[in-house]
């Protein structure tokens, strides 16, 4: 009987158990993780946050139909692997043999290079525990100061904003998310989150955490403005729990690198999700995301080639990655690449997002916007490479398709470029054709 | 011979028949990859339908139960749902 041991309970651990499940009816998972919830969703958190959803729903299975599968979860820390004799040690002194190992531990928030930023108060947004202490300290909090950018950022923006506390945010540039979203995008938002009643401070750094008692009182920016407030939530990005990998001497740059059937440099150890930095045929690098959907897809195809022998193993093929994603209360997607360069606010990548939007070669882009409703594209030469659709979401599913399955779009290039054509028409008439063409369903 | 009675029940049984017909025809159908699980859709459902399930699994739901309200498709962040007509009367 096979011992497969998963470390990390996110989804890729996840779906790798099932898949795992779906091949080797008998053999034992073990799931590891330090969180005592088990598998919830992380992206529900946001809404968790928002109010929109009580925390039960956070919960997509019954610990009856986790039961059914087949696992044994433990809820502790894993300390170290031994690749030499095929051991997991975990915290409490339970020692776990493996025939074969997923590492699925995620990423975690970096933290904030700045005194004071260890006081009592100062919140991240990375697991479900995280958001009970932000809700639990927000009924006694009047004024917040959120830092840094991506998604994570204004999910804690507009948490705090429906939980009635006043929120300041410290943008260290002149526009939000400036790497992935054009200055007209970054205006949207921006303007939607001062309706809500958020104060934005442009040009602002950190610079200390002033705190009182190890709490929280306020901030001051380097340029000397003092902020008061009892809640400081920061969003500079993550970084992929490695540790455990280079200590076992696994292969790593910014996360465990792995080949395209999703195994590490040492044998039967594999790497799903947040952690692993796959190879992305588009731009020929290895590449991280922070996705859902990569991550579920990484964790089924890992489990499936843990239960498989080598000859029967399937590979793992990088696709254009797509958020959807609510900023400001506007549903956005972002497909493919979008944007280039570094964003002041983040360090490296952020939740929800991906390296590739920034690999933009040199591309056309042209755009439309009515109100709040906007869609932009990137067009190279007979395909588009990326896309940004704010507002209305009509374009969202065409435009996923068109990037995702590389459609040739040199009959309408031209006509897509000429100045006020109408986009959402073109791409619509284009993909009804296509569909057709395809003898896709309606 | 009609009266009144019988148009009343011929006007119920059409509206009733049309409602059905529409229940059949269409379903609420998820585009699995863009699907995080959030739950909102089974928290929308008027009648308890664990949408997210159907979600997560890649199936429409064929609950026999579903209105097709539309709920969870309006609610839905992240523009997992959408209606699909079933052709279960194609060619019929």
């Amino acid at each position: 009987m096979m011992h497969y041991v998963i470390i990390g309970m996110g989804v890729a651990g996840f779906a790798a158990a099932e898949s795992i499940r779906r091949r080797d009816p008998y053999g034992e998972i073990h799931l590891v993780s330090e969180e005592p919830e088990g598998y919830y969703s992380r992206p529900g958190l946001a809404y968790y946050l928002s109010d929109e959803i009580t925390e039960k729903l956070l919960f997509p299975f019954t610990h009856k139909e986790i039961h059914t599968l087949g696992v044994t979860q433990h809820v502790a820390r894993a300390l170290c692997i031994l690749p030499e004799t095929r051991r997991v040690e975990l915290s409490g002194q339970v020692r776990l043999s493996y025939d074969r190992l997923l590492i699925a531990t995620g990423a975690e928030a970096r933290p904030l290079d700045i005194p004071g930023s260890e006081a009592e108060g100062v919140v991240k947004l990375d697991c479900l525990g995280d958001a009970r202490a932000i809700l639990r300290q927000a009924r006694r909090t009047k004024q917040a100061v959120v830092v840094g950018g991506g998604i994570t950022a204004l999910e804690l923006v507009e948490g705090l904003r429906a939980r009635r506390v006043k929120v300041h945010y410290l943008l260290r540039g002149e526009r939000y998310w400036n790497n992935v979203l054009d200055p007209i995008e970054a205006r949207i938002i921006e303007k939607r989150l001062k309706e809500e009643g958020v104060q934005i401070h442009y040009h602002s750094e950190l610079g200390e955490v002033i705190q009182k008692n190890g709490r929280v009182v306020g901030v001051r920016t380097k340029d000397g403005l003092k902020i008061d407030c009892e809640l400081l939530a920061v969003a500079v990005g993550i970084q992929p729990r490695i540790e455990l990998a280079v200590a076992a001497g696994i292969a790593v740059e910014r996360g465990i690198l792995v080949d395209e059937y999703l195994r590490t440099n040492l044998p039967d150890i594999f790497a799903a999700g947040d952690v692993a930095q796959v190879y992305d045929p588009a731009s020929g690098k290895a590449m991280l995301d922070s996705l859902w959907g990569p991550a579920r897809e990484q964790g089924a195809v890992a489990g499936l080639n843990m239960a498989s022998s080598p000859e029967e193993f399937q590979p793992y093929s990088k696709k254009v990655p797509f958020n959807v994603t609510r900023l400001a209360g506007l549903t956005t997607t972002i497909i493919g690449t979008v944007g280039q360069g570094r964003d002041d606010d983040l360090l490296g990548i952020a939740r929800g997002d991906s390296e590739t939007w920034r690999q933009l070669p040199d591309v056309l882009a042209v755009q439309s916007d009515f109100e709040v409703n906007r869609v932009r594209l990137l067009l190279g030469e007979r395909r588009l490479v990326g896309a940004v659709v704010m507002g209305d979401q009509k374009l969202s599913h065409p435009l996923q398709h068109l990037i995702r399955q590389g459609v040739d779009i040199s009959p309408i290039h031209e006509r897509l470029l000429q100045p006020g054509a109408p986009l959402a028409e073109i791409i619509i008439e284009y993909w009804l054709d296509y569909q057709q063409r395809e003898g896709h369903a309606a | 011979m009609y009266n009144e009675f019988t148009m009343g029940f011929k006007r119920l049984f059409h509206q009733e028949k049309t409602k059905r017909q529409t229940l059949v025809t269409g379903q609420v159908v998820p585009e699995t990859t863009r699907c995080v699980q959030c739950g909102i859709c089974s928290f929308s459902c008027p009648i308890n339908i664990d949408v997210r399930r159907h979600a997560w699994l890649g199936q429409p739901v064929e609950d026999s139960h579903c209105l097709t309200c539309g709920e969870c498709v309006k609610r839905c962040p992240r523009g997992v749902l959408s209606f699909e007509r079933t052709h279960i009367f194609k060619g019929a």
